[in-house]
């Protein structure tokens, strides 16, 4: 499924030959993230199946690794993956929230058993705030024009995730206690939660440089982000795919599908969908594709990191 | 038996002449806090009542060296608990405007049975103007079904129409004292029981008692860390323990600057949550990552308390330094979870 079509992931490398006798696989786990994130209550298996695989080529296409032997380090550390999302205010601050809020909940966890309490006193390290100190001391350093630091006073309300609430609120409102239930489970899901599956499906143990524990924490992180801005486009697509009535661009927007749709039943099928259903493999595919190509005028200077000719959605 | 009674004269006749309720002490020294549990108590008031007195004349006897440092603290600690108990007081009379959910079924009753027995007695007054200096002597069977006699309020009270009925139960409280000497930590380690030393770990003494179920981190300093009570007054009888332990093997131990430093409460509201809409509505005070934590966390400005909102309708709050801080910011998130429940 790489292979066919003109699929920007064809380009990359590494994913070929992955779709089959793949021995670790999210794609259940996906499902259920899917369904979390605002897709509906039995995503596809084949939809999830292209996440798994978008989502770790663009992992693998960070070559953080790359950059942590530019610093001549032994690890890839948090501040090597800081580094390669710095271009992208919104997500460098969307991802610094993460890493606050992760301190602040393990303040608070210990706060309350007293086991964890004295765990922490007998552990030694200064442990509170560790990763906010991590950051900070890190975008100090390569600041250089003051940007990154306002950052952390920054507190503008971030849209995508202001969408995403009201999108998880309109879901839940419908929902009866046990759909909820399962919905609230489906949340807490996590690439973090499966830390050693989730190493060994990024093949970490092959490469050189191994990622610390704040460094794979974020990593969970920008894979979860990415299936989660994977579902965000995914759904405007279909959104766009559904033909309104006196929608005067309609016609324009269709065009589009047909390097995939080569017969007109896919298209009717796809376009047919209820809002209800699930994500398409080609909702994903085409969302890919949208991401990729950005127009406008200074599309070619605006994304840093395009080094496989792909762009990263979650950076 | 003797000596007990005459204690308990002296006792009394102490608080009357401070203007002091003796009731309300009795319930700070059982060992259940929580009032919808040491109402039963109540059955048994003179076993309840010398009890009580039993461990504190064990503590004040040991400590004799140090008596008088303890008094202050005492007296203060008495006023304190005045207003706490003044508040809980005023939060359970809007309570009882109006009618009680199924929840709490028990106290209610027992509630309406005691005031009948004390219907008729100046307590009544007592609990609303505990400044008053009418609060006669109060025979030992009284104290304990008091605080919650009075159904008719003295003063008129505006009737909160969200009361919950729900009181939050205490689960741990951490509290610091400072027993003002130099400690060697390596004696204390190898004498006492209980006791964990690790210097190249952590430069402190664990050590732990069984009656209340707490633990102490000890510091050569002389500054000592109490965790684990499940009330204000456990853990300060804990924290004096561990004092007298120390004290035992040789110290001068004292008992300075006993401050609770956290307290953190539980309970349940009995319904499912849709934190999806709380976390919409009370952004600027809710942080709900369910990848990261199964619950929301609210930071409630007035009081400064801390809760952990989940699904399944438990509530955790902490930060406290004081047990009315728990309760008022409970009451204040309760009509905003009702508005969130999950039908």
């Amino acid at each position: 499924m790489n292979n066919t079509a003109a699929s920007p992931m064809s380009t990359a490398t590494s994913s070929s030959g992955r779709s089959t006798g793949k021995s670790v696989s999210f794609a259940a786990e996906l499902q259920s993230m899917m369904f979390s994130l605002g897709d509906s209550r039995r995503p596809l298996h084949e939809t999830a199946v292209l996440v798994e695989d978008v989502v770790h080529t663009q992992l693998i296409n960070l070559q953080a690794a790359e950059v942590s032997q530019l610093r001549g380090a032994r690890v890839i550390s948090a501040e090597d993956l800081l580094f390669l999302i710095r271009k992208d205010k919104k997500k460098l601050r969307r991802l610094l929230k993460y890493m606050f809020f992760r301190d602040y909940k393990s303040k608070i966890v210990k706060g309350i058993d007293e086991d964890d309490l004295l765990e922490d006193k007998l552990s030694g390290s200064n442990n509170a705030n560790k990763r906010q100190k991590i950051a900070q001391d890190f975008l100090n350093s390569i600041d250089q024009t003051g940007e990154l630091l306002a950052m952390f006073e920054d507190d503008e309300i971030d849209e995508v995730k202001q969408e995403r609430m009201e999108r998880a609120e309109r879901q839940t409102r419908i929902m009866d206690s046990a759909q909820y239930a399962e919905f609230c489970e489906s949340r807490q899901l996590s690439f973090s939660k499966k830390a050693s599956k989730f190493r060994d499906w990024l093949d970490c143990s092959s490469l050189e440089i191994k990622p610390n524990v704040v460094a794979m924490e974020i990593l969970a992180y920008l894979a979860y982000e990415t299936v989660a801005q994977l579902v965000d486009l995914a759904l405007l697509v279909r959104q766009d795919m559904v033909t309104k009535a006196g929608d005067p661009f309609s016609h324009a927007i269709s065009a589009t599908f047909i390097q995939y749709h080569s017969s007109a039943e896919s298209t009717a099928a796809c376009g047919g969908e209820a809002h209800s259903d699930a994500i398409q493999p080609c909702h994903i595919r085409e969302a890919v594709r949208r991401y990729s190509h950005k127009i406008g005028p200074l599309s070619p200077f605006t994304s840093a990191y395009r080094r496989n000719g792909m762009a990263f959605l979650a950076c | 038996m003797e000596g007990e009674e005459t204690y308990l004269e002296l006792f009394l006749a102490r608080c009357a002449a401070q203007d002091d309720l003796a009731p309300p002490r009795s319930p700070l020294l059982s060992p259940i806090v929580p009032y919808d549990v040491y109402i039963p108590n109540s059955s048994n008031p003179e076993t309840t009542f010398n009890s009580q007195l039993e461990e504190v004349t064990e503590t004040s006897g040991n400590f004799s060296s140090v008596d008088l440092s303890f008094l202050p603290d005492e007296l203060t600690q008495e006023d304190k608990d005045q207003t706490l108990i003044r508040s809980k007081h005023e939060t359970e009379e809007n309570c009882k405007t109006k009618s009680w959910q199924s929840g709490l079924p028990l106290p209610s009753q027992q509630d309406v049975g005691l005031a009948l027995n004390s219907s008729g007695g100046s307590n009544s007054h007592s609990h609303l103007h505990p400044g008053d200096a009418d609060s006669a002597q109060p025979s030992p069977e009284k104290p304990l079904s008091l605080p919650l006699a009075s159904i008719t309020p003295m003063t008129p009270v505006t009737p909160v129409s969200e009361c919950s009925g729900i009181v939050p139960q205490l689960q741990n409280i951490v509290s610091t004292v400072n027993l003002a000497c130099k400690l060697d930590l390596k004696k204390i380690a190898l004498h006492a029981k209980n006791a964990e030393y690790n210097p190249k770990r952590f430069a402190a003494v664990i050590m732990r008692i069984r009656e209340p179920r707490t633990t102490a981190l000890i510091f050569s300093s002389g500054k000592m860390v109490c965790t684990g009570a499940k009330s204000e007054e456990l853990s300060r009888l804990a924290a004096r323990k561990y004092a007298r332990v120390v004290q035992k093997l040789g110290f001068p131990a004292r008992f300075l600057d006993f401050k609770i430093q956290n307290m953190v409460g539980s309970c349940d509201v009995r319904f499912p949550i849709r934190l999806e809409g709380l976390v919409l509505t009370h952004q600027q005070f809710s942080s709900y990552e369910p990848e990261l934590f199964p619950g929301l966390i609210y930071r409630m400005v007035k009081p400064r308390i801390v809760l952990l909102i989940f699904v399944s309708g438990k509530v955790v709050l902490t930060g406290a330094k004081e047990r009315s801080e728990i309760y008022e910011a409970f009451e204040n998130i309760y009509p905003i979870l009702k508005g969130f429940k999950k039908t």
